[in-house]
């Protein structure tokens, strides 16, 4: 992958990444200047891959200005520019903005660069750069065109989700590969549901004799149960937070117990059908009527 | 010591619904669904035995409506309100979203494999089948917890009554 800045800079407007105009912008003189910097910043492919154009390209481009902001200490320009674009996704100008004034920097300071210099230079930057941005890098010998890059995001947000997973399921930790994984997931729900299934025949069975009594069922009973379930349930909650589990628009479930009455009462404000059905549910419930129990639509 | 005990749970919904964990609550609401529900199915099908399928129904309901902050609950009362008898037919649509993976890295053989249970996967999972890959397995996770807390108040309940 040692293309040369300008082939690379080609490419990128073949990507329709950079207009025609920076060319212009950047003349003989400019072109010249691109090959300067291709050998200053050596012979290091991943930092020449930066000129990567991804979503998070802001990290990139704000780092290679930050990265002239070591050898060029007197514009303050660029270092507002790379603060200004903390994972931002930049327009097109914006982009080809610094890349303006990269050039420019490199126009004035070209005579003070040194190779050594550079080396230094591109660890600390690479420092300011894992401090403030966050960008997607293609790694050596990837493709790097939209696409794939694309591709490649779906998979790791695929593979952040099987992490979540693997923290779910008990036992997931064993197995490698996502197969393998799969495979102890799907057989841990259909044992889930399984198991759901055996109680609720158990409970078939031993319904006729059952007294229901909410009072015995204790908080005790539940927080016994509840140590059972492995550490997971704590990162669980957090799962269960993020998908937006309303806690504030949930109902004031106050039931108030007594040995025959059991009155429920329901407060929502969401207003979908299936709301609107567990509603109906509730109110015959309340009002003791157990023919639309089951026959409700 | 019963009013402690109506006292106590009457406290744990009042004030501040953000300090309760979340199994908590779902715990709370599906055994409040369920047990009257099911209370309501002994006394009034007295005459005939109970039936497992209706258990099953209550069971589902009861699961279905005590999780409806999450996709697939709507995709199992949809299920079970269309069908008056509960059957485990899966839901209309029988094209799945054809789930694509293409992976530079792997072989095609095991992205054959991989495909196939991730589509057993959105089998298992109510409404599995109209979502896209991502979203479905965030929503298994969901499921997941929520089967496991079902469960746990299940036998919570059968054991209360034997």
């Amino acid at each position: 992958m040692d293309l040369s800045v300008l082939e690379r800079v080609k490419w990128l407007q073949q990507q329709q990444m950079v207009s025609p105009e920076f060319f212009e912008i950047l003349g003989s003189d400019g072109r010249e200047e691109l090959r300067r910097v291709e050998s200053y910043l050596g012979n290091n492919n991943d930092e020449l891959q930066s000129f990567r154009h991804y979503e998070t390209i802001d990290g990139c481009i704000s780092r290679t200005s930050s990265f002239q902001m070591e050898q060029v200490k007197n514009n303050e320009e660029n270092r507002v520019i790379a603060l200004q674009n903390k994972r931002k996704t930049e327009g097109k100008t914006e982009k080809r903005e610094n890349k303006k004034k990269k050039i420019k920097t490199e126009d004035e300071t070209e005579s003070s660069m040194k190779g050594k210099s550079n080396m230094s230079n591109s660890e600390t930057s690479s420092e300011i750069e894992k401090r403030d941005y966050i960008h997607v890098r293609a790694r050596r010998g990837e493709a790097t065109d939209r696409h794939s890059l694309a591709e490649r995001a779906r998979r790791e947000k695929l593979s952040k989700k099987m992490k979540c997973l693997q923290d779910i399921v008990p036992g997931c930790n064993k197995v490698t590969g996502k197969a393998g994984m799969l495979d102890e997931i799907i057989n841990y729900v259909q044992s889930l549901q399984q198991q759901v299934e055996f109680l609720s025949m158990k409970l078939s069975v031993l319904n006729p004799e059952l007294e229901f009594h909410i009072n015995e069922l204790s908080t005790k009973q539940f927080q016994a149960c509840f140590t059972d379930l492995p550490e997971a349930v704590s990162k669980q909650s957090m799962m269960v937070d993020a998908s937006s589990f309303p806690l504030h628009q949930t109902t004031s479930l106050d039931y108030s117990v007594k040995n025959s009455n059991q009155t429920i009462s329901l407060g929502s404000k969401e207003q979908t059908s299936w709301e609107i059905h567990s509603q109906c549910l509730y109110n015959n419930l309340r009002t003791d009527s157990v023919s639309n129990f089951f026959s409700f639509k | 010591m019963e009013r402690q005990i109506i006292n106590k749970k009457k406290r744990v919904f009042s004030v501040e619904p953000n300090k309760i964990p979340p199994s908590e609550v779902f715990t709370r609401k599906y055994t409040s669904l369920l047990v009257p529900a099911l209370k309501k199915l002994n006394m009034n099908k007295n005459s005939s035995q109970v039936n497992q399928l209706t258990v099953k129904h209550e069971v589902d309901m009861a699961l279905a409506l005590s999780a409806q902050e999450f996709a697939w609950s709507r995709f199992l009362l949809q299920k079970l309100s269309s069908s008056n008898n509960p059957t485990t037919t899966t839901s209309s649509s029988s094209n799945g979203i054809r789930i694509q993976e293409r992976s530079g890295k792997e072989g095609g053989h095991e992205d054959g494999e991989r495909e196939e249970k991730l589509r057993e996967l959105q089998k298992l999972l109510p409404g599995g089948e109209e979502m896209n890959v991502e979203e479905m397995l965030g929503e298994i996770g969901n499921y997941i917890k929520c089967l496991e807390l079902q469960t746990i108040a299940l036998k919570s309940i059968v054991q209360d009554t034997t």
